[in-house]
């Protein structure tokens, strides 16, 4: 048996044992999200363009991470909708700023892994790095959509007077107590994974204006940072989604 | 505030009417003075940080230039033996330098850029890049070395700190304290780590993950008993989960498992892949364990005569809600890291399998691993906020 068949049957175990039946369906989710990033890599590999892939592909996942993990409707279409144009509108924020900042591809940190290979493979790294900036957000994005849009929905069901004023207030402090909460597993999540590569940069004496500038640790910072500018825009946008919905419901 | 007397308003209502409208003039003119100077502040702030960004050149050591004339050459076809088509130009440009000894200078220098630019950069008139000077037969010459980036780097974190601003006041910036704080640390260690130089240096990095979660904790939630609770629970689920994650490779003989293939390694990578992963699910972990442990002092502040059993189930209630949300957000995270060098190993010429098993299993591994830490941390923070909370008795601390 290979280690990640057996890693998997544990954690399917796990997950069983943890969520029951919901926790078999979220563990279907992350086989399904891993099916369509497979698909996506062999895909763009195959030479269809990077962008208009990614994006069938969050769309899919967004759907999956949304809609699978959660039974209650009217907060998952909100959240949903929330979602996809967060990620039309990163989309939008990330091109211009990937070109100016020309983070794609590999850095001289990276030379000893690719120097056995011919680099110039015909595929556009600047779109790779769009799609993979985008896709790895989707997750966080559609956590925090859920989490706002569900708590609003529920605010909503228990006080059903409540004015759309005291709807948007109640909603930035919920949106508060999950931004902290995201930053946090973002950042570890994206910082941690770097750990071979902050260890380097030190023995390399890299200078703090290295860091400020080089391709690597800039690519890695702009990934981190747009993750947080997606996660502050769905948590504005789902509450607008749920005002607008509460006031057309009322008139 | 406004403020107005009731036996004036009956002696001369003109003049207190008159006075009630001075006053919430006033109000909105003070209210919109305070907005129009926060504006002005914040659009002067960013101002600044631009200009200061684009003009310190001379606070570097290594030599910038400033792109002042650049001619591209023909472009040229490229096939390699998988059949891959690319293109490569050559740029011919002239830099004024902007620091250092030959500050002013002009010098002419090359750069050839791919139509894929997997490792070079097409350069544009007017750019800013650092250089690497040296001399060649008593002539100057220089080679370029990597784009100016801070300028951008700083503005977006500029911008981002605004946004926060604007939508929640100084509340919003407090999120990013703790971030900050963590990050501050995570450098001393990683400092500390070189120049310590251990043989078991994961240890040296599952003590800073202690550290990391006390501080984060302390700072979301103060240092209480529900701080508390979550802390123990979150070293004892996450210890758990590493442990059995490391327990499962040693029992497959870390069948499919390339530790080599680990990017960057400069130490030993098994070593440094179980750092990694247990960084990388810390925010995850914590994110479940202060769900639930919260909600559960709350339930019982509300239901003093809960019972043990009813917590727990409650607990895992909490936690069976957030369980795949959270793996899905590692999982993207980790897996969409290894989409550039998975491209890379396709094109040219790798079967899936062999591409999976060295760029995108360890991804895979990590995930796993970060699962059942996740799914682990759950009931134990059930567990143990009910044990803490008690039965039937009321032990509101």
């Amino acid at each position: 048996m290979s280690a990640l068949s057996l890693l998997t049957l544990i954690l399917l175990i796990l997950m069983l044992l943890v969520g029951g039946k919901h926790g078999l369906s979220s563990f279907i989710s992350v086989v399904l999200n891993f099916g369509i990033l497979f698909l996506t890599v062999i895909l763009i590999a195959g030479g269809f363009p990077p962008l208009g892939v990614s994006l069938f592909a969050g769309i899919c996942i967004l759907a999956i991470t949304i809609y699978m993990g959660n039974s209650d409707e009217t907060a998952t279409n909100t959240a949903f909708l929330a979602t996809i144009i967060v990620m039309l509108v990163m989309l939008v924020i990330i091109i211009p700023l990937d070109q100016i900042a020309q983070v794609q591809g590999f850095g001289n940190e990276q030379s000893e892994e690719i120097e056995a290979f011919n680099l110039l493979i015909g595929i556009k790294f600047e779109s790779l790095l769009i799609a993979t900036t985008v896709l790895s957000t989707l997750g966080a994005i559609a956590e925090a959509a859920i989490a706002v849009a569900s708590g609003l929905e529920e605010l909503i069901a228990q006080q059903n007077s409540i004015t759309l004023s005291q709807l948007y207030k109640s909603g930035r402090t919920i949106g508060f107590q999950i931004m902290g909460m995201t930053f946090n597993t973002l950042f570890f999540g994206m910082f941690g994974g770097d750990l071979a590569l902050f260890v380097l940069l030190y023995k390399l004496n890299a200078t703090f204006g290295y860091y400020l500038n080089s391709k690597i640790f800039v690519g890695e910072c702009l990934a981190v940072l747009f993750s947080a500018l997606a996660v502050i825009l769905v948590i504005w946008i789902t509450i607008y989604l749920t005002g607008r919905k509460l006031n057309i419901k009322r008139s | 505030m406004l403020k107005f007397n009731l036996n004036s308003w009956q002696i001369k209502k003109e003049v207190v009417l008159l006075n009630l409208v001075k006053v919430i003039v006033k109000e909105v003119i003070t209210i919109k003075k305070r907005l129009v100077i926060e504006i002005v502040l914040i659009i002067l702030s960013g101002l600044c940080l631009y200009f200061v960004t684009t003009h310190n050149e001379s606070w570097y050591r290594q030599d910038i230039g400033r792109i002042v004339s650049l001619k591209d050459g023909r472009r040229q076809m490229v096939k390699d033996e998988y059949n891959n088509r690319d293109y490569q130009t050559k740029q011919n440009l002239k830099i004024k330098l902007l620091n250092g000894k030959y500050q002013g200078k002009k010098i002419k220098l090359t750069n050839t850029y791919s139509a894929s630019r997997a490792f070079d950069q097409k350069l544009h008139l007017g750019q800013e890049i650092f250089v690497n000077l040296h001399h060649e037969n008593g002539q100057l010459v220089a080679a370029f070395a990597y784009s100016k980036r801070d300028t951008l780097l700083l503005m977006l974190i500029w911008i981002i700190l605004v946004l926060l601003y604007l939508t929640m006041r100084f509340k919003g910036l407090r999120t990013v304290t703790s971030v900050t704080a963590n990050f501050i640390i995570f450098l001393l260690f990683v400092k500390l780590d070189v120049n310590l130089n251990l043989t078991y240096f994961f240890w040296l990095f599952a003590a800073s993950a202690l550290i990391f979660t006390a501080l984060s904790l302390i700072l979301i939630m103060g240092f209480n008993r529900q701080c508390l609770v979550t802390f123990s629970s979150i070293v004892i689920g996450t210890s758990l989960g590493l442990a059995i994650g490391y327990l499962a490779l040693w029992l497959t003989d870390n069948r499919g498992v390339h530790y080599e293939a680990l990017d960057m390694a400069t130490q030993s990578p098994e070593q440094l892949f179980f750092a990694a992963t247990l960084i990388g699910l810390l925010g995850a972990v914590m994110d479940a364990a202060t769900d639930i442990v919260v909600t559960l002092f709350e339930l019982k502040e509300s239901k003093p005569d809960i019972s043990r059993r009813q917590l727990f189930l409650s607990g895992r209630q909490v936690g069976r809600a957030i369980l795949g949300p959270l793996i899905n957000v590692l999982f993207l995270i980790f897996f969409a890291e290894t989409f550039a060098m998975a491209v890379l190993y396709l094109r040219t010429g790798n079967t899936f399998a062999y591409t999976f098993n060295w760029t995108m299993s360890l991804g895979v591994v990590q995930s796993l691993i970060s699962g059942i830490g996740i799914s682990l941390v759950i009931p134990t923070a059930s567990l143990l906020s009910a044990y803490v909370l008690g039965g039937k008795t009321d032990v509101s601390a």
